[in-house]
């Protein structure tokens, strides 16, 4: 009752606002196809086909260093695992289509990884990468640990791949590890470039399971689970207390998880303005869908507020230390304040857009048990 | 003729209220549940408290693939060994020093299983089935992927779920089934119930009180703290709880629906009934002392109700989608056929019967059951179901759902 009473305070409110109800423009007028072609042609395949190239790249430098494993080919590896990682902070928030069926984010970067589990894969063998259970014993956050964690300098973790009497096995893990890769990173692309991409963008009417509809929700998840929790406000402890510099994305590598974080925050930028992926193009995007909408919050442009504070928490981060590890645990504050900045868009764009665009919230938060 | 009723009963109900105001203002609750005797407390639930735990290292036991045969699982349920020896199951020393069992309080309730021990025994032995079928169906299955009719594994998010062939997570069905089978039906069905409190001499002896043999506590007293200690006996300050900490039972699910807003002041409404209850003992006003069980048995019945209601309607929600979140409804429905279950320990205020009949219950798990289980069950029958449910109680499946 009590919401029912909020609601008919809120309806009216909202109503004595636009003064004459809903004459404004309509979202269902917008042509939401354009953004949905944008997105597709010139976000999602070209990113996709980038990180398809990269995981090629990983996976034969892996086998180039599996079958010559020297500093030179460590280091060799380790770049295109860098390249590769890059490069997947521009497509883990499409996770539709047969992104969704694989799991594909599960199995590529679910950190910290399961070190124990990576081990006995090792020495025993007989692992199969489908299972959830393995969802933490592959992808980046694995190769990390293979490529940096091993050991305390490049000797140390040569020898495991050399000299230890485990050396074999350490080379097939981690080739399967990055043939695993390659092939979500293919078949994921293949299902956009097969049919998938005139599906995704002839779905354009709106509605819960409308292309636009899920695609924004898939992003606005993606923002405040994966971005703004996993990479800074759980390392930092926000939601544990104190801080867990150990669940830092790319953990055991020196200093890339700074990198990966602006790459990522840079990635969902382009995407709500519409920035073709690798070209300075502004095409239709949710901006454009806003402005159409004349959308105000307290007075002011939505699309220009949320531009605004994706500035605010980039240039907050310029300042932390590039590897986020040492950040939480030598000045954690500076970490926390980066992820209020990155919260205050979770609100303009969870609440404020989806409202100005008609669009229902379709996840909550887990039940944690 | 009928008028007169009708005007008198306002009148009836002011006279009642009134009473009961007059009644109330006598006794003086505090605002923790702590109550003494001679400068000493007269609180005692330690056998609730090691109930709860054994619960809780039985479910973890569960999942424990590489060490838990059925063998411990059972000994954990019984505390004690097949030929009926003395068995050091638990972690926990003092659970293995107890004397206790999770299974003799299994449906084992005066008001419904006193004269009903065929079927007690059929409800402790269903959980010894679950407990059976995990380390004999799941385990082997560790590492295979869960298919209609194959047990296996399932990803849920980012984590996996172990289910039988049917979908179920046999961990989910024990732990859940345990809230009512075992907490709800003590707390509810025995410990309140004045065939408990006032057996033999009770009465009388807590009028005069009269203490039980070598203890700081009349038996009313201590039966009633009884029922308090399933509900907050293994909290951290169990005098003073917060209402939803613990690890997974009962005040875990009175702490969720107490933030839903719909069932917002649950928590402390319960609370402050088994203080009031516990004084109003102290004081010997036993009306007052029913009417707070009565507030119990409505609260936790409806606590029960909710999560079932819930767990359904967020299956459902993952099962109704373009493309069907397998696992996490596996998850859901797997807590809610726990809490279905739970409702036949349920207890109707004023009366003798669980809100929904065993057998209706029994039904209902059956069509979750039917097929190929969790795997084809319908969107339509989560509803119908919860449904069925919410119109025992006063709330909607809406308001139990967010």
């Amino acid at each position: 009752m009590k919401k029912l009473t909020a609601l008919l305070f809120t309806v009216l409110i909202v109503w004595g606002c636009t003064g004459n109800g809903p004459s404004g423009p309509d979202p269902d007028d917008f042509d939401r196809e354009a953004i949905l072609v944008n997105w597709a042609d010139n976000i999602i395949v070209p990113a996709f086909t980038h990180f398809s190239e990269t995981t090629d790249q990983l996976h034969t430098s892996a086998q180039e260093f599996a079958s010559n494993p020297t500093e030179q080919n460590l280091v060799k590896l380790r770049t295109s695992w860098e390249n590769a990682y890059l490069a997947f902070q521009h497509v883990s928030m499409f996770e539709m289509g047969e992104a969704m069926q694989l799991r594909f984010r599960d199995n590529l970067n679910i950190y910290p990884s399961d070190t124990s589990n990576i081990n006995e894969n090792i020495t025993e063998g007989g692992y199969n990468l489908e299972l959830p259970s393995q969802n933490s014993s592959q992808g980046f956050p694995a190769l990390d640990y293979l490529l940096n964690g091993l050991g305390e300098n490049d000797a140390e973790i040569l020898a495991s791949y050399t000299t230890d009497s485990n050396a074999e096995n350490y080379r097939v893990y981690l080739t399967d590890l990055t043939e695993r890769a390659d092939n979500l990173a293919n078949q994921v692309l293949e299902n956009w470039t097969n049919g998938y991409r005139d599906e995704f963008v002839s779905n354009s009417g709106n509605g819960a399971n409308s292309s636009l509809d899920m695609m924004v929700n898939d992003y606005i998840y993606y923002y405040e689970k994966h971005l703004r929790a996993g990479k800074v406000g759980i390392p930092a402890g926000v939601f544990s207390g104190s801080p867990l510099s150990s669940h830092v994305e790319a953990y055991y590598s020196e200093g890339l998880s700074k990198a990966l974080f602006n790459e990522a925050l840079t990635a969902s930028i382009n995407f709500f303005n519409g920035t073709h992926f690798d070209a300075e193009v502004n095409g239709q995007s949710l901006d454009d869908y806003l402005d159409y909408l004349n959308t105000m919050k307290d007075g002011a442009d939505l699309t220009m507020l949320i531009n605004d504070q994706f500035q605010t928490a980039q240039s907050r981060a310029e300042n932390l230390d590039p590897d986020f590890a040492a950040q939480v645990e030598t000045d954690n504050s500076l970490m926390l304040s980066t992820y209020d900045e990155l919260q205050r868009n979770v609100v303009n764009m969870k609440v404020d857009m989806l409202q100005a665009l008609s669009i229902n919230v379709d996840y909550v938060d887990a039940d944690g048990d | 003729m009928r008028l007169t009723k009708i005007l008198l009963l306002p009148l009836l109900t002011l006279a009642f209220i009134s009473c009961d105001n007059n009644e109330t203002a006598k006794i003086e609750a505090p605002s923790t549940y702590e109550f003494t005797r001679n400068g000493e407390s007269s609180v005692s639930f330690t056998g609730q408290t090691t109930r709860i735990q054994m619960a809780s290292e039985l479910t973890s036991a569960m999942m424990d693939f590489d060490n838990t045969t059925e063998e411990l699982l059972l000994e954990m349920y019984r505390n004690e060994t097949a030929e009926g020896g003395d068995a050091d199951p638990f972690q926990n020393e003092d659970l293995n020093e107890a004397t206790k069992n999770i299974k003799g309080k299994v449906a084992a309730s005066t008001d419904y299983f006193s004269s009903n021990t065929q079927l007690s025994a059929e409800i402790k032995n269903e959980f010894e089935g679950w407990l059976s079928a995990q380390v004999q169906d799941v385990f082997p299955n560790e590492n295979t992927q869960a298919a209609p009719g194959q047990p296996g594994q399932i990803a849920d998010g980012s984590s996996a779920r172990y289910v039988n062939g049917k979908g179920f997570e046999y961990n989910q069905l024990v732990g859940k089934s345990l809230i009512g089978a075992l907490m709800a039906d003590q707390m509810l069905n025995n410990y309140l119930s004045t065939a408990v409190l006032d057996a033999g001499t009770n009465r009388e002896d807590n009028s005069n009180g009269t203490l039980a043999d070598g203890a700081n506590y009349t038996d009313m007293e201590h039966k009633w703290d009884e029922a308090y200690g399933y509900l907050f006996g293994n909290a951290d300050n169990p005098a003073n709880p917060a209402i939803g900490e613990g690890n997974g039972f009962l005040n875990t699910y009175l702490g969720r629906v107490d933030a839903d807003e719909d069932f917002a002041g649950i928590g402390q409404e319960t609370f402050d009934a088994f203080i009031l209850g516990r004084a109003a003992i102290e004081a010997g006003a036993y009306d007052i002392r029913d009417e707070q069980a009565q507030i119990i048995r409505e609260n936790i019945s409806t606590v029960i109700a909710v999560r079932a209601v819930y767990y359904l309607q967020s299956g459902k929600n993952a099962l109704d989608q373009a493309t069907p979140d397998y696992g996490a409804a596996f998850h859901d429905l797997s807590e809610a056929y726990g809490f279905l279950y739970s409702l036949k320990f349920s207890r109707v205020p004023n009366s003798d019967s669980p809100y929904l009949g065993m057998q209706e219950i029994d039904e209902m798990l059956a069509q979750l059951e039917a097929g190929q289980g969790l795997w084809d069950v319908e969107p339509s029958t989560l509803d119908e179901i919860s449904e069925t449910i919410a119109a025992q109680f006063e709330f909607t499946v809406s308001q139990a759902a967010n």
